[in-house]
């Protein structure tokens, strides 16, 4: 019999565990082809994608730690923009050197999350949802209207290079690609640690965790304002990448493309969000000329992974792996 | 500025933008209270809506209620289909209905950029003039519109509350298991609301297209409005979508007129979030 | 003997069957075209890639392109910018880098717009684009290879106000209603310097994009006793809506639209409402010198033919004709030879290049227009006017 049952508490995979020592050889293998493939195939239009590749993935992971507490925020790209404002106001306005910009641009998004955590992340999952959402609208309209100061929907143009020496794309990747590992390298050190494991407690049990002692609500707002300043770090690299800021930039489709890209990479290990935001910015890359077809296709992606394996591809690797797994045994026998 | 007249015209604004809130409202509320789901492609249900009484109104003539009753029905008898497909996976998960419906909606407004390409039609009103009733005006179609969603409405209501349906429908959506022991057959009550919401999510469609003017994306406004109606109502609460609309249709009026758009945006969204914050079931939903 | 009959025969066949086939050995030339594709401004993305193919077409039809003495076959890439800055810049990069593209129709919008043009200059690649944030020829500086190939409200604006002004000089107060996104917060300060220099008060409000609901708004204009409305740069859909609830809200002055143009849309929302309506046009599609492209338009598309194809149709000509007029195809000479074209005539009539006061660099094509008349439920052109060439 095909159908959902009709308990409401929905099960969840175990959050994946790759095996220790596939751990690092893995990992020295990927750091070389991303740090190495520019030098084998120089096109500037790769380093452009590789380069939003590499952006989206410090949003997607920030998301991501958000997420293993148990949030869903439909606003992470509204924080990005304030990132990428306030950076580029400290530079423009206040003639700031750019480098110290991108510190403004992350405090000013921590701090936005550190006024609004307390408040909102008391709220429960479907709750949370909602006023991210709103949030994320009402903070993209201040963009739109405060003219003076954000230059309003036409943005802020002429926006400087990071460094001079560092204009090029080529230069840009590898700019961006450090902070991308530094952002996901953070995120790795925090979800391994026991922070880590309160979080997921937290998450599969609040109240059990609140009483073992867990402060959950400071826990919550920590995260919330770190995933938030390093989504802001996104934004003013964004803004040097791109060299030109607008409200565009920031709405709810970007936010909700970060949300897709936690949930089809898969929502409860740090792999997903990798894997997802290739997926995200690559693949349109690929199926250019049929827009419309694809974007049905990944409509109808997105009801499968929903439906059927919601942990994510993350998930669907791991139940494939633990099928091949079973047969072996049970040729063993 | 706060003449009569002006304040008199505000008022019939606020009505007919109520009556339409309330119709989109009322399906969204319908299916998160009895199957936990959260729609997010109910704006792409109302589209078709509008498409079908394109087609039904404007290319093949057919006189005006009949079409758009007609128009509605074709609408969900059709999504029937996805509802066997998409829907029954999501029942009473409601964080998997998010994504999932979302991505439904992707795939039903690119699937009708293909079908029926971008360009915004208009759909023929069905009345033209305007009555004058010394200062005020009120054009005729306007009037059309509250008058149609009152008689929803008012149907609506006698089902629920007086027929053996509308009860084994709010039972269910008190607690399903409950009704389920009781001997109430969920697949079928499911199928039931899901019919009843889509038609009326269609209804509020075609007459939205009407008014205002028809293409793929037009369904990404009522879904805004849905949101903020039901949350200002109460998120499966029906008198709650009705207040909801309501709440929303005047203030609307009121705010824009006397103080400009943008002006109203961010009080209604920020009421909307005080609200979540302080109240999140809203003002007639239920604790949880 | 007749084996060898036969050899001659067949070596002689495919000599001339070498020298029937100059096409396959003809060059292709990559024009690449950038607009929205996806999303809601679709419509406007579809008349750059049609009015691009059209002229496209046209010169193969007639054999090619001739450059410099060798042809080419002028070939359309079209890419997807969604409307945004960072689709318009993946979009340019790809057309750049990996089509080698070097003349780029497009795009539409201001934010792709403001972000296809640094890296074109940079990579030296013509740009002829639409947009009306007037930093797009601003920010080029001397020596830039990106031009507009359309009037924004900067070039059309005066004159228009003007004529109004010399034939209705009762007109006081103005009521401009924009969307809030680039384009109207781009409008607003210019239009409104245009009418305050004729004398007419402003009054203005902004609305979100994909609002369709005006009656609050129409209901505040009314408290305001103004004379005219301008539906300046609102999309035919809402310029449409914004004239019926005016109508339906009890506003009896006049309507036009320095903006557009939208009237066939405004027609067919609005009906009977529409009558007395004055709108800025860029083509005259009932012109006897138009009908040729309609034709050709309805030979292979269907549906309402957006009223900005003719203007990539003719940014196309001039391209071509700036190519041949080089004799090569290096973008310096070829950005010298768009500056030195006058009088060339696309369709919009002979062309002109101005706007060094108002950019700093004269790449702003100035088109005629015309202003249209709303009578019995069609359209009726009043006048043809010109930009100033400043």
């Amino acid at each position: 019999m095909v159908g959902p049952s009709s308990t409401t508490v929905e099960s969840e995979p175990r959050p994946s565990t790759t095996p220790r020592s596939y751990f690092w050889p893995i990992a020295v293998l990927i750091l070389a082809f991303l740090g190495g493939w520019p030098l084998f195939v120089p096109n500037q239009f790769l380093f452009t994608i590789g380069t939003f590749i590499v952006l989206n993935a410090i949003g997607a992971t920030s998301l991501h730690l958000i997420i293993r507490t148990g949030h869903i925020s439909l606003g992470h790209a509204a924080f990005m923009g304030v990132g990428a404002y306030c950076c580029v106001l400290a530079v423009t306005k206040f003639g700031l050197s750019p480098p110290l910009g991108l510190i403004i641009g992350m405090a000013g998004s921590g701090l936005l999350a550190l006024l609004i955590g307390p408040v909102v992340l008391r709220l429960t999952g479907k709750y949370f949802v909602l006023v991210t959402f709103l949030l994320g609208e009402v903070i993209r309209m201040v963009f739109v209207e405060w003219i003076s100061v954000t230059g309003g929907s036409n943005g802020i143009s002429g926006v400087p290079p990071l460094h001079p020496l560092l204009a090029s794309p080529m230069a840009t990747y590898y700019v961006c690609l450090a902070a991308s590992l530094f952002c996901v390298g953070l995120c790795a050190r925090i979800l391994s640690s026991e922070v880590g494991r309160t979080i997921d407690s937290v998450r599969e049990a609040e109240n059990v965790a609140e009483c073992s002692g867990v402060p959950v609500i400071r826990l919550k707002v920590s995260i919330f304002v770190i995933a938030c300043a390093l989504v802001g770090l996104q934004g003013g690299l964004l803004a040097f990448f791109l060299r030109y800021i607008d409200p565009t930039s920031f709405s709810m489709v970007e936010s909700l493309n970060l949300v897709v890209m936690n949930v089809i990479g898969g929502m409860y290990s740090l792999a997903g969000p990798l894997i997802g935001t290739i997926f995200i910015v690559a693949l349109p890359e690929l199926l250019r000329g049929y827009v419309e077809l694809q974007r049905v296709f990944f409509g109808i992606i997105l009801i499968v992974v929903m439906a059927t394996f919601p942990g994510g591809m993350v998930d669907l690797f791991t139940r494939v792996r633990k099928i091949m797994a079973s047969r072996n045994a049970g040729a063993v026998g | 500025m706060f003449s009569t007249t002006i304040l008199g015209q505000v008022f019939l604004n606020g009505l007919s933008l109520s009556a339409i809130y309330v119709l989109i409202a009322l399906g969204f509320t319908l299916l998160f209270g009895i199957m936990k789901v959260v729609n997010f492609a109910h704006g792409a249900f109302a589209m078709s809506g509008g498409y079908a009484l394109y087609y039904l109104y404007g290319v093949l003539g057919w006189p005006y209620l009949p079409a758009i009753l007609l128009s509605a029905l074709f609408v969900a008898t059709g999504a029937l289909v996805l509802e066997f497909l998409v829907f029954r996976w999501f029942y009473q998960k409601m964080f998997q209905s998010m994504i999932g419906l979302l991505g439904l909606n992707i795939a039903m407004v690119f699937a009708s950029v293909i079908l029926f390409d971008v360009y915004e039609r208009s759909i023929p009103p069905a009345l033209d003039g305007v009555l004058q009733f010394g200062e005020l005006v009120i054009p005729t179609d306007r009037l059309l519109v509250v008058a149609i969603a009152a008689v929803v409405l008012l149907v609506f209501w006698v089902f629920m509350s007086f027929s053996r349906y509308g009860l084994a429908m709010r039972a269910a959506a008190q607690d399903i298991e409950i009704a389920e022991t009781q001997g109430i057959r969920t697949r079928q009550i499911y199928r039931l609301a899901f019919f009843i919401a889509i038609f009326m999510a269609a209804l509020a469609g075609g007459i939205y297209a009407q008014i205002y003017a028809l293409s793929p994306f037009m369904g990404d406004r009522p879904l805004t409005v849905a949101f903020i109606v039901v949350i200002l109502g109460g998120m499966g609460s029906i008198p709650g979508a009705a207040l909801g609309g309501v709440i929303l249709g005047f203030g609307e009026s009121f705010l824009s007129t006397f103080y400009g758009s943008a002006a109203s945006s961010f009080v209604s969204f920020g009421v909307v979030i005080a609200l979540l914050i302080v109240r999140p079931w809203g003002l007639l939903g239920t604790p949880e | 003997m007749w084996s060898r009959l036969l050899k001659a025969a067949l070596v002689g066949l495919s000599l001339i069957s070498c020298a029937c086939v100059p096409a396959a050995a003809q060059d292709v030339l990559k024009i690449g075209g950038i607009g929205p594709l996806s999303g809601g401004g679709t419509a406007w993305g579809l008349a750059v890639q049609r009015g691009v193919e059209m002229a496209v077409d046209e010169v193969n039809k007639a054999g090619g392109l001739t450059i410099g003495g060798k042809t080419y076959q002028p070939k359309l890439v079209m890419f997807d910018d969604q409307y945004t800055a960072a689709g318009g810049r993946t979009a340019a990069e790809r057309l750049i880098n990996v089509e080698g593209v070097k003349y780029i129709i497009g795009p539409i919008g201001s934010p792709s717009a403001l972000a296809v043009v640094p890296i074109a200059n940079e990579a030296k690649v013509i740009v002829l684009s639409n947009g009306y944030a007037a930093d797009i020829l601003r920010k080029s500086g001397e020596g830039a290879y990106n031009f507009r190939a359309m009037n924004s409200n900067i070039e059309f604006g005066p004159a228009m106000i003007r004529w109004l002004h010399e034939r209705h000089p009762e007109i006081k107060k103005v009521a401009i209603i924009v969307t809030n996104d680039a384009t109207g917060q781009a409008i607003l300060p210019t239009l409104g310097a245009d009418y305050k220099a004729a004398g007419i008060e402003v009054w203005s409000e902004s609305y979100e994009r994909g609002t369709k609901e005006f009656m609050p708004l129409l209901t505040r204009m009314l408290t305001q006793n103004v004379d005219l409305l301008d539906l300046n740069s609102n999309a035919p859909g809402e310029a449409g809506l914004l004239l019926k609830q005016a109508r339906q809200v009890g506003f009896k002055k006049m309507i036009w639209q320095v903006g557009g143009p939208s009237v066939d849309e405004i027609i067919s929302i609005a009906g009977p409402l529409a009558n007395g309506f004055l709108s800025y046009d860029v083509f005259d599609f009932n012109d006897p010198g138009a009908k040729s492209f309609v034709d050709t338009y309805r030979a292979k598309w269907s549906g309402v033919i957006n009223a900005q194809t003719p203007g990539w149709y003719n940014a196309t000509k001039i391209l071509f004709k700036a190519l041949q007029e080089a004799g090569s195809l290096d973008t310096d000479k070829v950005r010298d030879a768009l500056v030195k074209i006058e009088g060339y005539d696309g369709i919009y009539g002979p062309v002109t290049w101005g706007g060094k006061a108002d950019y700093g660099i004269a790449h702003q094509l100035l088109n005629k227009f015309w202003i249209t008349e709303v009578k019995d439920g069609a359209p009726h052109a009043l006048t043809v006017l010109t930009p100033e060439k400043k």
